[in-house]
C-alpha cells in the first residue's frame, strides 16, 4: 500500500510541473459561476435557491473535464505501461490515482464554492464543517467512479467523450444528496437534518472506491 | 446444456411467453375489472410495471454474470451477459414509452419523476453504456471486459440510485400519485399483475435463450472461418 | 530460466503470436529478428508478462506467471521503442519514481550510480522533454534496469540512436551478459543483434521461422541468410 503513496506524490509532482489541469479546471469555475449568474433572472428566481444545484453540476462538469485525462499524461511516453508492469497492486495503483485526483478536484469544489458564495451572495449557513464534509465526501464518491471509467473511455475509440455517458446516471445519488445537503446547510438548517444525508453520501464512496479497486484490474489488463 | 438445447428451451419458452402475452392482454382489456378512478386507461398497469421489473431482473442476471466472466474467464458467461442486457433494455424501453402515454393519458402531464419511471430512465442509459463501450474498442476481448465493469458497477450502484430517487420523489411530491400496488389492490387484479409478470419473464427467458444460442453459433462460426483461412 | 509454450497471442481476427515454443538457460542473450508485423513485440510483452498470452504458458524459474500475483514483476525489466518516462519530470525523478514503487532501498546513491552508468550524471536536472533521443533512450535503459531484474527485454532499442548513443547502449548491455542475465531483444539492426547474441531467432507471421545458436552463424553472411528466410517463408 506504501505505493499508493508514490503514485499520488508523483501525480501530485506532474500537477504542480505542468499545471494544465488545475488552470483548466480553476478557470472553468469561475467562468461557470459567472455564465450561470447571467442565466438566471434574479426578477423570477432567487439566486440563493438554485446555487447549491449548481454548484455541484459546476463540480461535475470540471471534474469530467479535468478527470477525463488522468489516463492522458500516462500514455504519452507509455508510462503507465510501465507502472503497470511494476510490481504495484492494481488496486494500490487505482487508490493513488484516485487520491491524486481527488485532492485536485476538492481543491477545485473549494474555489467552486468561494465563488458561487461572492457571485450569489450565499451566506457560510449553519455549518461549515459540514459543508465541507459534505463536498468531500460527494467529490470523493465521483472521483473514484471518474477514474475507474477513464480508464475505460480512454482504451475506447471515443476516448474522453464517453465518460460523461458512462458516469452520469451513477452520479443521480450524489447530486441529489449532495446538493440536498448543501442546499440545506447554506440555508442556516441545522446539521442533524443532513446528517443522513452525509450518511448515504459516505457509503456511496465506500462503494464506489471499493468497486474501483476491484474493478481497475480488469480494465487495465492486457 | 448444449446450444442445441439451449435453442430448443428458449424458441418453447419464447412461444409460451407470447401466447401468455396475448392471454395476458385479452384478460386486461375484457375479464379484470375496471379500475375505479382511472378508468380504461389503467389497464396499461398490467404491462407497465412488469415490464419495468423484467428490465430489473435482467440487468441482474446481466451483473451477476458479467462478474462470473470476469472471475471464470468463460466466453459463454459473456454471452449471456450480453443477451440479458439486451433483453432488459428492450423491456427497459417498452416501460420507458407505456409509461409516459400512461401518464398523459391518466394525468396529463408526459412525464413525472416517478421513482420506477426515473429509476428505469436510469438504467436505460446504464444498458446503453454497457453497448456503447463494447462496441468502441480496437480489441474485442476489451470490449466484453469493460462492458462486464459497467454491469457491476451499475449493479452495485443501483440500490443508492432508488434510495435518491425516492427521497427526492417525497420532497417534491407530485400532485398524483397511484398507487395500484401492495395489498390494496383488489384479488382479479392482483392475481392479474403476478400473471403478467411470470409471462414476461417466461418470454423474457425464452429471448434470453435464443440470444444466447445466437451468441454461441456467432463465435462457433468465428472459429470455424479461422480455421479455413489458416 | 524462461520457458515458453504454445504462446499464442490474438487481438480480435488477428493473430500476431500463432504457437511459439521458446526454452531459454540462465544467461543466455537471444535475438529476435524479423520484418514489420511478425508479432514480435508481442512476443516479447508475453515473456514480460505485459501481455497475457490467449493461449499459452510463460514460466520464470520454473512458475507460470500468474497475473493475479505481482511478486515475480521484480524479476523483469522491460525497454520499449516507447520510454516509459514522464516527459514533463527529470531525469531523477524518473527514476526516483520508479524506485519508490518498486521498493528499492538507498535511492539517493542508487540514482546518481545508475545515471552515470548510462553517460546521463550531468543531465539528471533535466525535463525528459529536454532530452535527445539517445539520452531518452539511455534513462529509459536505466529505468529498466534500476531494479536489477533477472530478465532484461529489449523491444528495439536502437531504433533512432545515433552511433554514440548506440555504443553506450552496447556497453550496458555487455555489461548485463556479464551479471548471468537472461535478455531477450528485439531489432532491426542485424549488426548489434548478432553482436552479443548467444541465441538467434526470426519471427514471421507469429512463428519462429528460424533459430539458431549464435556461434553457429556466420557473421558476414548473415543478411543474406535472413532475407532468404524470410522470402522463403510461405
Amino acid at each position: 500500500m506504501r505505493q499508493v503513496g508514490v503514485i499520488v506524490w508523483k501525480d501530485l509532482l506532474l500537477e504542480l510541473r505542468t499545471r494544465e489541469r488545475f488552470a483548466a479546471m480553476g478557470s472553468f469555475a469561475v467562468l461557470a459561476g459567472v455564465l450561470f449568474n447571467f442565466s438566471i433572472d434574479a426578477s423570477l428566481v432567487r439566486p440563493q435557491d438554485v446555487a447549491a444545484g449548481l454548484i455541484w453540476m459546476t463540480i461535475v462538469f470540471d471534474g469530467l473535464l479535468g478527470l477525463g485525462r488522468t489516463f492522458h499524461l500516462e500514455g504519452e511516453d507509455g508510462a503507465f505501461q510501465g507502472v503497470l508492469m511494476s510490481p504495484a497492486p492494481k488496486d494500490a495503483i487505482f487508490l493513488g490515482k484516485a487520491i491524486s485526483n481527488f485532492v485536485l478536484l476538492y481543491a477545485v469544489a473549494l474555489l467552486v464554492l468561494g465563488v458561487f458564495m461572492l457571485f450569489f451572495g450565499l451566506e457560510i449557513g449553519s455549518s461549515p464543517l459540514a459543508l465541507l464534509l459534505a463536498l468531500g465526501l460527494g467529490v470523493l464518491g465521483f472521483v473514484a467512479l471518474a477514474t475507474l471509467f477513464a480508464a475505460v473511455s480512454s482504451g475506447t475509440r471515443m476516448g474522453e467523450t464517453m465518460l460523461p455517458i458512462l458516469v452520469f446516471p451513477l452520479l443521480v445519488p450524489m447530486v441529489i444528496y449532495g446538493a440536498g445537503a448543501t442546499g440545506r446547510l447554506l440555508a442556516g438548517r441545522p446539521v442533524a437534518e443532513v446528517a443522513g444525508n452525509l450518511r448515504v453520501l459516505a457509503a456511496f464512496a465506500l462503494v464506489a472506491l471499493a468497486a474501483g479497486a476491484g474493478l481497475f484490474r480488469f480494465v487495465v489488463e492486457d | 446444456m448444449s446450444i442445441t438445447g439451449v435453442r430448443r428451451v428458449g424458441t418453447f419458452l419464447a412461444v409460451v411467453g407470447l401466447l401468455g402475452l396475448g392471454v395476458v392482454y385479452w384478460l386486461s382489456f375484457f375479464w379484470v375489472s375496471t379500475e375505479a378512478s382511472q378508468g380504461i386507461v389503467q389497464r396499461i398497469f398490467y404491462v407497465h410495471p412488469p415490464a419495468a421489473w423484467t428490465a430489473f431482473f435482467a440487468f441482474g442476471i446481466a451483473a451477476l454474470t458479467s462478474g462470473m466472466y470476469l472471475w471464470l474467464r468463460d466466453e459463454r458467461l459473456d454471452w449471456a451477459a450480453l443477451s440479458a442486457a439486451e433483453g432488459g433494455m428492450v423491456f427497459g424501453t417498452i416501460m420507458l414509452i407505456t409509461g409516459p402515454l400512461w401518464g398523459r393519458i391518466a394525468w396529463g402531464t408526459y412525464w413525472t419523476w416517478e421513482p420506477r419511471l426515473t429509476l428505469t430512465l436510469l438504467l436505460w442509459f446504464i444498458f446503453l453504456g454497457y453497448f456503447m463501450v463494447r462496441r468502441s474498442t480496437e480489441n474485442p476481448e476489451q470490449g466484453k471486459r469493460f462492458s462486464a465493469v459497467v454491469a457491476i458497477v451499475g449493479a452495485l450502484l443501483i440500490p443508492f440510485i432508488h434510495l435518491s430517487v425516492v427521497w427526492f420523489r417525497s420532497l417534491h411530491p407530485e400532485p398524483v400519485v397511484v398507487r395500484p400496488d401492495g395489498p390494496l389492490l383488489p384479488g382479479d387484479m392482483l392475481t392479474l399483475l403476478l400473471t403478467s409478470l411470470a409471462v414476461f419473464l417466461v418470454l423474457f427467458l425464452g429471448l434470453f435463450m435464443l440470444r444466447y444460442t445466437l451468441e454461441g453459433i456467432r463465435a462457433d462460426l468465428q472459429v470455424r472461418a479461422r480455421r479455413a483461412a489458416a | 530460466m524462461v520457458e515458453a509454450r504454445g504462446l499464442v497471442r490474438e487481438y480480435g481476427a488477428v493473430v500476431a503470436v500463432d504457437g511459439v515454443d521458446l526454452t531459454l538457460g540462465e544467461g543466455e542473450f537471444l535475438t529476435v529478428f524479423g520484418p514489420n508485423g511478425a508479432g514480435k513485440s508481442s512476443l516479447l510483452g508475453m515473456l514480460g508478462g505485459a501481455l497475457r498470452p490467449t493461449r499459452g504458458t510463460v514460466a520464470v524459474r520454473g512458475r507460470p506467471l500468474d497475473f493475479g500475483d505481482v511478486a515475480w514483476r521484480r524479476s523483469i525489466g522491460m525497454v520499449s521503442h516507447r520510454g516509459f518516462l514522464y516527459p514533463q519530470l527529470t531525469a531523477e525523478e524518473n527514476l526516483r519514481f520508479y524506485g519508490r514503487l518498486f521498493g528499492l532501498p538507498d535511492l539517493d546513491e542508487l540514482i546518481p550510480e545508475r545515471l552515470a552508468r548510462v553517460g546521463l550524471a550531468d543531465r539528471a536536472r533535466f525535463a525528459v522533454h529536454k532530452l535527445s533521443h539517445g539520452m531518452r533512450q539511455r534513462l529509459a535503459l536505466a529505468r529498466a534496469l534500476l531494479h536489477d531484474p533477472e530478465l532484461v527485454l529489449l523491444d528495439e532499442p536502437y531504433t533512432g540512436l545515433d552511433p554514440a548513443a548506440a555504443a553506450v547502449l552496447r556497453q550496458v548491455l555487455e555489461e548485463l551478459g556479464d551479471r548471468r542475465r537472461t535478455v531477450v531483444m528485439v531489432t532491426h539492426n542485424l549488426t548489434e543483434g548478432l553482436a552479443l547474441a548467444t541465441r538467434v531467432a526470426i519471427q514471421i507471421r507469429g512463428r519462429l521461422a528460424w533459430q539458431s545458436v549464435a556461434a553457429d552463424v556466420d557473421r558476414a553472411g548473415f543478411e543474406h541468410r535472413y532475407h532468404e528466410v524470410v522470402e522463403g517463408w510461405p
